[in-house]
């Protein structure tokens, strides 16, 4: 029963962790719109965390720059299981208009299975919100295939 | 038989069970309360329980700095002495265990779950904890003052002429001579009290110790999984213990009969309290600086607790 | 039989100290023989006494060379042993039973122990025969005794900064204080032309002349400096940040207590003066001064031994608060935490000597740091000593701190003054300050980051880790029991104090004190206490046993634990922002900064006076007896 409850339980308080990898603030006022009053994520438990030991979902923003590849590894490494890692914006996953830059050594999958991919420059906050809900139920499945 | 009746009480009703189970709710209507306040819809009422549930699941990974056996054994101190504390606090007319301890070797009580915290961030080597466990250290003292001065205003409004540290005869003498909250000599102590509650739980504006976007949670940064589970456990116990040590001390005439009847006003008061002190506070402050904590609650708070001691000592 | 065993115990000592200055200077095992024979000698020969004289309440008398009273009169030298007596030579033995065992480890390898050993065995013999003497005189001798071997064992490592500069201070303040003992009893004899206490306590009690009442004050000064109370506290820290481990458990655990003995010795029993309201208003002042600057300077140290020494500072004020309350709650209160101070400040002593002995000789707060993977028993050790300090409950600090509450606040409501409501207030403060400081040093040392400096530290030897949990077992037994201790081992020692008559009686003849108007102060041994440690620990252990079986049973559904295999592993590494962690140790220094804010102003006053110069303290201490003397002469005549 304790196992049902907890397997249960994953979906439904996800933990944030923001990294910015040379984002251009852009995606991050957009993620931070997300837990304003008027889209309010807490109602499906998300809430940021102070410290990625505590957290479930990696929110990596920006274009991975060679100054933060090894903080962001680092830091996705210090997660404890089951995590996700939820690219925002379009410079995680193709490097936007900073590809072929010397600074940029993205994109993020060459270092992390990416789980969610919320696209768009910005992505607008009901897709990003959108992109944090189908995260936390691949964070149930994940906790389902953990524990058994 | 008795010993069957005892452990219902030490890990049931007013112990364990019902410690967890209150310090959630109470967790839960905060975090819903405050949403609202901010016109949110909010996590719904369970979300502590899933908070809770969801940690267990997760992995604990112990850093490579610390201390092993206090790391891991620390929570579990916090956990097991907090649901001991629940089983001297009258409920209202019902007490489970009378006489083992009273409000003075309560208020010592209440400090171990603040120990532990501090020997566990202290433990995982981390220097974010480090500065954290100074200042949750610092708060402690800072609230310690006050809470000494309002025990003892209590201690002497009831028993007069008598040294009464119990807690029963305080609720006693309450159901005689009515609330000690209709004194009006009390209103400034009751105050105090109020004051001390959110600091003694660690929510804003003194959260000081906690600070999440400033050094990362504190004692908590390097905890993960089951033993992270416990401290934030030992954390929401913590709510219910402090209003209802609130209620002990300042609603404690209220009287229905049953226990049953008892127990739901009790949790009522316990919430109503939580709701003006540490939901409405939360709502509208942000947080303070430590200097700024320990010199608010030394003058301002202490203050008024020595106005409610002086009025009582001079027999009003 | 019994009657011999005080002197016997006295003797041996100052003779094992004769044999290990004749044999043991070259041979270690012939030393270390001498002195663990010699000192469990006399520790048994104390414990033998605890069934006649704490249990049955007889009083042993002892007449040396039979020199008994002629005509009422005593002329000899007399051992007089009582319940009060005897608790205070049993905690002196205790303690340097399991300092003289640690010491075996921690002094190996130094030179010329056997002048150390011998110091050491006479600081011991001086102690107990001051415990037991019952000649005003003969107290004095021992309390010479007493400072002269405390001074060279302070100053022992003469090589080490400062050795000779703290012996010095504590040689001059020391012998300031002695000088006003000295003069006090001189104006005694004048008066009374005895020295033995049971008949001067005939002649003194309740009859306050200017020349005894000169004299009263000056004994107080005296043994006040003798306990370090604040005003003259100033020597003790230097000395213990420079004297060995093992000498600096005795001394905050035994010297200091012996200044407290002695002034319960005086104001209870020699002038019976404990029923004046300003003689209790004097000593809780001196006591709630002690107690809070003592605990506002540890606070601020950043030196693990002198932080310790201003701890004892703080611990004798408790006592000394406890006191001076003038009940018997509040004596058996003092008494309790007199005994307990000397358990838990020694053991934390010791765990800063291991500290220090494995590290090399470091006792800077700011060097050290992440040594508990290293000495871990030294650490279980220590948090035990830390908790019973700052009176964590079930330890045994709490108990006997919980009794000096009661005390207090009894003392507030039954006088209906507010300053013992302050007085509680203050108590019940300083406690948790108490916890600050150690939470420092829990931090700065033992826990926290390593050091590269000290990657090589191992734990401490066998023979000195056997002490240090001998002594976390008593902390914990006498706060679980403190029931049984209070009531079986304090509480006759009070009764002794309070029951002059019996005293008298014993030395002088039945009937001497009856005749001369003697009677005993009104005993009130109530102990009204709500906390029952057993009942604590029967619930926690059911909790935690309910707990542990929750947490084992669901251990397959948790996430699961993971153990460090690899220490540079990106998983196990610490939370720096992402950044590569490095050596960032929070030190010392860098604690407790919102506290330090705030009372920088008081610090700033406090930097003031602490000089450091000899003249000035030498100054504070004689101003600080002009002013007992002119209190006492103003308002208890």
């Amino acid at each position: 029963m304790i196992k049902k409850m907890i397997n249960k339980s994953a979906s439904k308080s996800p933990w944030l962790f923001h990294i910015n990898t040379g984002s251009c603030n852009g995606c991050d006022i957009e993620i931070v719109a997300c837990l304003t009053p008027r889209y309010d994520a807490e109602r499906f438990g998300f809430k940021l965390a102070g410290s990625p030991r505590h957290a479930d979902i990696l929110v990596v923003s920006g274009p991975i720059t060679v100054q933060s590849r090894d903080r962001l590894i680092r830091t996705i490494e210090q997660t404890p299981d089951p995590k996700c890692v939820v690219s925002v914006g379009s410079c995680p996953k193709s490097g936007n208009v900073f590809k072929g830059s010397y600074g940029i050594d993205g994109p993020l999958d060459k270092y992390v299975h990416v789980d969610v991919s919320v696209a768009g420059c910005t992505p607008k906050p009901e897709a990003i919100m959108e992109g944090l809900y189908k995260a936390a139920q691949i964070l149930e499945k994940k906790r389902e295939a953990m524990s058994k | 038989m008795i010993i069957l009746q005892y452990l219902f009480y030490i890990l049931i009703f007013p112990g364990a069970l019902f410690t967890i189970a209150a310090g959630l709710l109470l967790a839960g209507i905060d975090r819903k309360v405050i949403a609202h306040m901010q016109k949110r819809i909010g996590p719904p009422v369970a979300q502590p329980v899933y908070d809770f549930f969801k940690l267990l699941g997760k992995e604990t990974i112990i850093p490579a700095t610390a201390n092993r056996a206090a790391y891991l054994i620390a929570p579990v101190v916090s956990f097991v002495s907090l649901c001991i504390v629940m089983l001297f606090i009258p409920i209202l007319g019902f007490r489970a265990i009378g006489g083992a301890a009273d409000m003075i070797v309560i208020l010592y009580l209440i400090t171990i779950p603040g120990a532990a915290l501090i020997v566990g961030g202290a433990a995982s080597g981390s220097p974010f904890a480090g500065i954290g466990i100074s200042r949750e250290m610092v708060t402690m003292m800072a609230y310690e003052l006050p809470l000494v001065i309002i025990l003892l205003t209590v201690a002497k409004k009831v028993g007069g002429d008598m040294l009464i540290f119990d807690l029963g005869i305080v609720s006693a003498y309450q159901a005689q001579a009515g609330s000690l909250i209709t004194e009006w000599s009390m209103i400034p102590a009751a105050v105090a009290m109020l004051l001390v509650i959110p600091a003694e739980i660690g929510t804003q504006p003194f959260d000081v110790a906690e600070a999440e976007n400033e050094i990362c949670e504190g004692p908590l940064v390097e905890y993960s999984g089951s033993p992270l589970a416990l401290f934030k456990l030992s954390i929401n116990m913590k709510m219910i213990i402090m209003t209802g040590l609130f209620t002990a001390l300042f609603f404690g005439g209220i009287r229905t009969g049953f226990v049953i009847t008892d127990l739901i006003v009790f949790v009522l008061i316990s919430t109503a309290v939580m709701l003006v002190c540490i939901t409405t506070t939360h709502a509208i402050t942000a947080r303070l600086k430590i200097e700024h904590l320990f010199k608010f609650y030394w003058t301002v708070v202490a203050g008024l607790a020595l106005v409610s001691a002086v009025l009582v000592w001079i027999g009003l | 039989m019994i009657q011999h065993f005080p002197v016997l115990a006295v003797m041996s000592l100052f003779l094992g100290a004769f044999l290990v200055e004749i044999f043991g200077t070259k041979r270690e095992a012939v030393r270390n023989a001498i002195t663990f024979v010699t000192f469990t000698l006399v520790l048994i020969l104390l414990y033998a006494l605890i069934k006649p004289v704490i249990l049955e309440g007889r009083v042993i008398s002892y007449w040396m060379g039979n020199w008994e009273p002629v005509a009422g009169y005593a002329i000899g030298i007399g051992y007089e042993v009582d319940a009060l007596g005897l608790v205070f030579a049993i905690i002196a033995i205790t303690a340097f039973w399991l300092s003289n065992l640690y010491s075996f480890g921690y002094m190996k390898g130094e030179h010329h122990l056997g002048h150390f050993y011998t110091l050491f065995m006479m600081l011991c013999g001086s102690i107990i025969g001051f415990c037991m003497t019952g000649d005003l005189f003969n107290m004095y001798i021992m309390v010479e005794i007493m400072t002269f071997s405390a001074v060279a064992l302070t100053g022992f490592n003469t090589d080490k900064d400062g050795a000779l500069e703290a012996a010095l201070k504590y040689l001059v303040i020391c012998s300031v204080g002695s000088g006003f003992i000295l003069t006090g009893i001189a104006l005694i004899y004048l008066q009374c032309h005895t020295l033995n206490i049971a008949q001067l306590a005939t002649m003194l009690a309740g009859r306050l002349t200017p020349t005894t009442l000169m004299s009263f004050g000056l004994i107080v000064a005296g043994f006040g400096v003798k306990s370090f109370m604040v005003p003259f506290h100033t020597p003790l820290a230097d000395a213990h940040a420079v004297a060995p481990s093992p000498i600096s458990m005795v001394l905050s655990g035994v010297v200091t207590k012996a200044g407290v003995y002695g002034m319960i010795r005086c104001i209870y029993i020699l002038f019976r003066a404990m029923d004046l309201t300003q003689m209790q208003i004097l000593i809780t002042t001196f006591g709630t001064v002690t107690m809070f600057l003592g605990v506002s300077m540890a606070l601020k140290q950043h030196d693990f031994k002198r932080l310790l020494a201003f701890h004892s500072i703080s611990q004798v004020g408790y006592i000394l608060l406890a006191v001076g309350l003038g009940t018997t709650l509040g004596l058996t209160g003092g008494i309790f935490h007199a005994a307990n101070h000397m358990l838990f400040k020694g053991l934390l002593f010791l765990a800063a000597g291991a500290v220090l002995h494995q590290t090399g000789g470091i006792t800077d707060l700011d060097r050290l740091g992440g040594l508990s993977k290293k000495m871990p028993h030294t650490t279980i050790c220590f948090l035990v000593g830390a908790a019973a300090i700052s009176g964590i409950p079930p330890f045994n600090g709490f108990a006997s701190k919980w009794l000096i509450y009661q005390a207090a606040y009894t003392k507030a409501i039954e006088s209906g003054n507010f300053y013992y409501l302050i007085v509680t207030i203050a108590a019940l403060t300083v406690s948790v300050m108490t916890l600050a400081s150690f939470v420092k040093i829990t931090q700065a040392v033992f826990f926290g980051q390593l050091s590269e400096a000290n990657k090589d530290v191992t734990e401490a030897p066998k023979v000195m880790l056997v002490p240090m949990y001998i002594i976390s077992a008593l902390c914990l037994i006498t706060g679980v029991g403190y029931k049984f201790f209070a009531s079986y081992f304090v509480l006759p020692a009070v009764n002794s104090a309070v029951n002059v008559t019996n005293y008298i009686d014993v030395m002088m003849g039945d009937g001497y004190a009856a005749a001369a108007g003697v009677s005993n102060m009104a005993a009130d041994n109530v102990m009204i206490s709500s906390w029952s440690p057993v009942v604590y620990l029967i619930l926690f252990v059911t909790v935690l046993a309910a707990a542990c079986i929750v947490i084992l049973a669901s251990s397959g559904d948790r996430g699961r634990v993971v153990e460090v295999t690899d220490k540079d592993a990106l998983k196990h590494s610490n939370f720096f922002s992402g950044e590569e962690p490095v050596y960032s140790h929070v030190s010392g220094s860098d604690m407790l900064w919102g506290y330090k804010h705030n009372f920088k102003a008081y610090y700033n006053i406090m930097d003031k006076i602490h000089t450091g110069r000899m003249t000035d303290y030498c100054s504070m201490v004689v101003i600080a007896a002009a002013v007992i003397i002119v209190f006492m002469f103003m308002f208890m005549r």
